[in-house]
């Protein structure tokens, strides 16, 4: 089989399927929900057993929460003070209002260089902007480095997961794709030999290509620095060998002082790969004669996240440190992966998110993809309350759809309608019940119990019974009880 | 000790049983029980699918019914949970200080049966009789809403003749979430699926929770597939005593 | 450059937030609650045995040394090694430059020539025990960022001194934030493919520390089973004060 998922998986909000009709074809993929279920239990157990000999994480949690809401209350300062930092340093400063103007900043920094290549590092950010596909259009071509990146690219497949991307595929998947795009006939789908397949096809490119593009975790306002965190090496390998380094970071990434770290990093790899501490992060500031490049850019990305800043419930989604627990943590992701979200940021914090960046005019399905279970907030390292977040979008999402024509007819809008005009009364109340009851036996099969229902219920009834309404509901007994007292 | 109760819109609909149980289990504890015939609905499903206005209305209701009680139980800790996280940012957005004023002084009155019964009433054994295997599915609402924590399982060591079985992964949610339910039916259905099976690994005889609602979902499938097993809500398992063995016959499988 | 998207950034996310002055930002960033575990409770025992434990979970080879022996420890690790280019920052102590080896100092090394170098032989800043962490900040005895890099095999020195047991005592031994640094918790790694963690995509695949016990005469005497007074005998403080590093400020 040469295709991980049947149908052609797009991971823009403008065009993506609502969420309930794109985790269709995931939900019928058992490879698929299989290689995520795997993924994530091994995440997960790490985590437990980090997070249990942490005596002091939920302070950790606490100081995290208070530094990120810091940081944005106060953002123009930091920002300014970045800015000026990180300047005085030798770095290049560029302010990006949204991926248009990102985009074309880099595809002209690249140029300036005369480049027709670049070395990237994972970042998230630049998949938001859409970033490669743009560069290749405009004849750059882009060379990813994450080991799960050159997993999708050469696979020609898209993230699912926003730490580990290639979360969806397994061993013999990723061997036929190197095999294929590699050129590697007698390749085995042993993971190390897999591994130092795509080490070999990198080397000559780190040594060679001087141009890098990279994202960043923390922005340090204090020092003007740039923190990444990373595993492989192939983020030192592009943010020490190429002349020129670009790194792209949304504006809500900047921390007050370089002492942050000390929360963030305890918090960061427990939290996204079940470890202590990630292999290698690395720190540098501007332009260090002698060591790395000599030419440092920053493009600094607003692309919606001034407006999420400006609404008070709805700011904490910019605490974000892009651990992705509350994906591991999240029952619905364990059951759809990352390509139903239609998002590069998927998962509790993408259901967020993304519509936000869209400004509520696209992804208007995420905030429904929920239980409101809960394990999000319960192991988010900055404490965002995503359960809140997403009752607040649903109430706007609604408040959108209630002035559209149609929506009278909706059965689901038609329903909770009437549902609060009969809560309103105890008198209408009571005798929507004994209609119901009545109706209801319509539908009720001689085991007193229902097995199908017309219109919304069949939505229920699709894969459960629904027990017949009893013929004396509750307020009825409590009344023929206290008659009888009488 | 005076109570009154909530028995909230769909247990008095579709799970009457389980109000039932309460008064018997509470009457029978010495609690003097009150209901007030005008509760409808505390506004969940509304304020949970995004219609908040709605909920505003609700809410208010809810509130001016029950600010003379001494005590208001219900046996739904996602009600309870809608009114302690959610209550407080619906009534600042409606800006009004008398209705804030009313809500501050009921909230702390108002409690979910587990913790009416081991906080309020202090008790851990309530004469329960209940000879079965039993696994206790534990609600999203109550673990990180409500933090119950230990207070149902203390309740259900105390059941004479109970067998208490874990289920694997059991803090993982069972798919139900309200109208998640239909508007994300089969990702609902899927997460159903995972929980089916913990919960049929531990072959008991019956599934309990302190939710209704995450029981008829459960339920549902479990009539659907002829799997052999029952739902029960909590109270009705503490309202059993000796005499009320013959109700809930042993059963031969096990 | 663009100042107009910088203008208007700046503008909404001023709009966006109540604009405090300077020494009200510092004041609410005082306040911040900081309960997490500022300091280790181990005794350096045990806490020096807890980076030895981490460092060899990461795979990482840990060799105990005393100043004394540390030369001959140096040797026999780049001995053993079965290499022979070794690249050395300019700034490492001349004496561990092992004769009979071929040394590439970076006194300027193209890329191609460190590439070409087998291993490389470097100090640190500090050691951090909960996590395992080494924390360069390529001072002229750690050396520049790619020399720790390429070359697959990596020998750290790390002095008994060094080691903190938390990240916060690393931070508070910071006498300002570097311009530089890297934090290696073991060889790379990757768990890209179904979650199998496998060592060494990019970067020294190898990595050896020979853990200077410095602090305390007898306790290197009793660790290392010497008795106390040939221990005594020995240079006073252990080591050679490294150029760059925090002895010298």
């Amino acid at each position: 089989m040469s295709s991980v998922v049947p149908d052609r998986v797009v991971l823009d909000p403008r065009f993506a399927p609502p969420f309930p009709q794109a985790a269709l074809p995931v939900l019928r993929n058992p490879q698929l929900r299989k290689n995520v279920a795997h993924a994530i239990d091994v995440i997960q157990g790490k985590r437990g057993k980090l997070v249990a000999e942490k005596t002091d994480w939920q302070a950790l949690r606490t100081a995290a929460s208070a530094i990120r809401s810091h940081a944005l209350e106060n953002l123009g300062a930091y920002l300014e003070q970045f800015e000026e930092r990180c300047t005085a340093a030798g770095g290049i400063v560029h302010w990006a209002a949204d991926a248009g103007e990102a985009r074309s900043i880099i595809l002209d920094l690249v140029r300036h260089e005369n480049a027709n290549e670049v070395i990237k590092i994972k970042t998230m950010t630049s998949a938001e902007i859409q970033l490669n596909p743009f560069l290749e259009a405009n004849g750059v071509n882009v060379f990813e480095t994450d080991l799960a990146e050159i997993i999708l690219q050469l696979g020609e497949e898209e993230p699912s997961h926003i730490v580990v991307p290639a979360l969806h595929v397994n061993r013999s998947q990723v061997r036929e794709i190197f095999a294929r795009r590699m050129g590697l006939k007698n390749l085995s789908d042993d993971p190390k030999e897999l591994t130092n397949a795509a080490r070999t096809y990198l080397r000559q490119k780190f040594l060679t290509i001087p141009t890098a593009i990279g994202g960043a975790n923390s922005l340090i306002a204090e020092t003007g620095s740039v923190a990444v965190v990373e595993s492989e090496g192939n983020g030192r390998m592009c943010l020490t060998l190429p002349r020129t380094l670009i790194t792209l970071a949304g504006i809500e990434k900047v921390i007050p002082r370089f002492q942050d770290l000390e929360v963030i990093l305890q918090l960061l790899a427990r939290s996204a790969t079940g470890e202590r501490m990630n292999p290698y992060t690395s720190l540098w500031t501007g332009v260090m004669p002698g060591d790395g490049p000599q030419e440092f850019h920053v493009v600094l990305l607003d692309n919606g996240r001034s407006s999420i800043l400006a609404k008070p419930k709805q700011r904490q989604t910019l605490k974000c440190i892009r651990c992705a627990a509350c994906m591991n943590a999240c029952p619905v992701y364990r059951q759809t992966g990352g390509h139903a979200y239609g998002s590069v940021y998927p998962g509790p914090i993408g259901a967020i998110l993304t519509p936000q960046l869209m400004n509520m005019e696209h992804a208007q399905s995420l905030p429904f993809a929920s239980s409101l279970c809960g394990a999000c907030y319960e192991v988010c390292p900055v404490k965002i309350n995503i359960p809140e977040v997403l009752l607040e979008l649903r109430s706007q999402v609604v408040n959108q759809e209630r002035r559209q024509a149609g929506r009278i007819f909706d059965p689901l809008y038609l329903g909770l309608r009437i549902a609060n005009f009969l809560f309103a009364g105890a008198g209408r109340f009571h005798a929507a019940q004994g209609l119901g009851r009545i109706g209801a036996r319509l539908f009720t099969r001689k085991d007193g119990w229902i097995h199908s229902l017309p219109s919304v219920g069949a939505k229920w009834t699709q894969t459960r019974d629904l027990r017949g309404l009893p013929p004396q509901n509750f307020h009825e007994w409590w009344a023929a009880r206290r008659k009888e007292a009488k | 000790m005076r109570a009154s109760l909530f028995i909230t819109c769909y247990n008095d609909t579709l799970f009457p049983e389980t109000g039932r149980a309460v008064v018997s289990l509470l009457e029978r504890l010495g609690v003097e029980l009150e209901f007030n015939s005008q509760q409808t609905c505390c506004g969940q499903m509304h304020a949970n699918t995004g219609f908040r206005r709605e909920a505003f209305a609700q809410a208010k209701r809810f509130i001016h019914i029950y600010r003379d009680a001494e005590t208001v139980v219900a046996p739904s800790s996602s009600c309870v949970a809608m009114m302690r996280d959610q209550y407080p940012g619906l009534i600042e957005e409606l800006g009004d200080e008398a209705l804030r004023k009313e809500f501050e002084a009921l909230l702390p009155r108002v409690y979910e049966l587990s913790e009416f019964l081991i906080d309020r009433l202090g008790m851990e054994d309530v004469g329960s009789y209940f000879p079965h295997r039993v696994a206790y599915h534990a609600s999203c609402h109550g673990v990180r809403a409500l933090h119950l924590g230990e207070r149902p399982y203390r309740l259900l060591a105390k059941v004479r003749g109970l067998e208490l079985v874990p289920i694997p992964n059991a803090d993982r949610c069972c798919g139900f979430g309200g109208t998640f339910s239909v508007k994300n039916a089969e990702v609902s259905s899927a997460m159903l699926a995972a929980k089916l099976q913990d919960v049929v690994s531990t072959r008991a005889e019956y599934c309990t929770a302190l939710d209704n609602s995450c029981l008829m979902h459960l339920g549902g499938a479990m009539h659907r597939q002829y799997v052999g097993m029952k739902t029960i809500h909590l109270a009705e398992i503490l309202a059993s005593s000796e005499a009320d063995n013959e109700r809930f016959p042993v059963e031969a499988i096990r | 450059m663009n100042t107009s998207s910088r203008q208007s950034i700046l503008e909404r996310v001023r709009s966006a937030t109540e604009t405090a002055a300077p020494a009200r930002i510092a004041e609410a960033y005082a306040a911040l609650p900081r309960d997490y575990l500022r300091q280790g409770a181990m005794t350096r025992e045990a806490c020096l045995d807890l980076m030895i434990e981490r460092l060899r979970e990461y795979d990482a080879e840990v060799v105990e040394t005393s100043p004394e022996q540390l030369l001959a420890a140096i040797r026999a690790q780049l001995e053993t090694s079965g290499k022979r280019i070794f690249a050395a920052p300019e700034g490492l102590p001349s004496e561990w430059l092992i004769p009979g080896l071929d040394w590439k100092v970076d006194r300027g090394l193209t890329t191609a020539e460190i590439e070409a170098a087998e291993g490389v032989v470097t100090a640190a800043f500090c050691g951090i025990a909960d996590s395992g962490t080494i924390a360069l900040h390529h001072s002229p005895a750690e050396g520049r960022r790619v020399l720790t890099l390429l070359p697959d095999w990596h020998l750290c020195i790390l002095r008994a001194s060094q080691v903190v047991e938390t990240l916060p005592e690393y931070f508070s031994r910071c006498p300002k934030p570097p311009a530089l640094a890297t934090y290696i918790s073991g060889p790379s790694a990757t768990a890209d493919i179904e979650m199998t963690r496998i060592k060494g995509v990019h970067g020294p695949r190898f990595l050896h520390v020979l853990l200077v016990h410095d602090e305390s005469i007898f306790k290197v005497a009793i660790r290392q089973g010497v008795d106390s007074k040939s221990a005594r005998s020995t240079v006073s403080d252990g080591l050679p004060a490294l150029p760059g590093t925090p002895d010298e400020l």
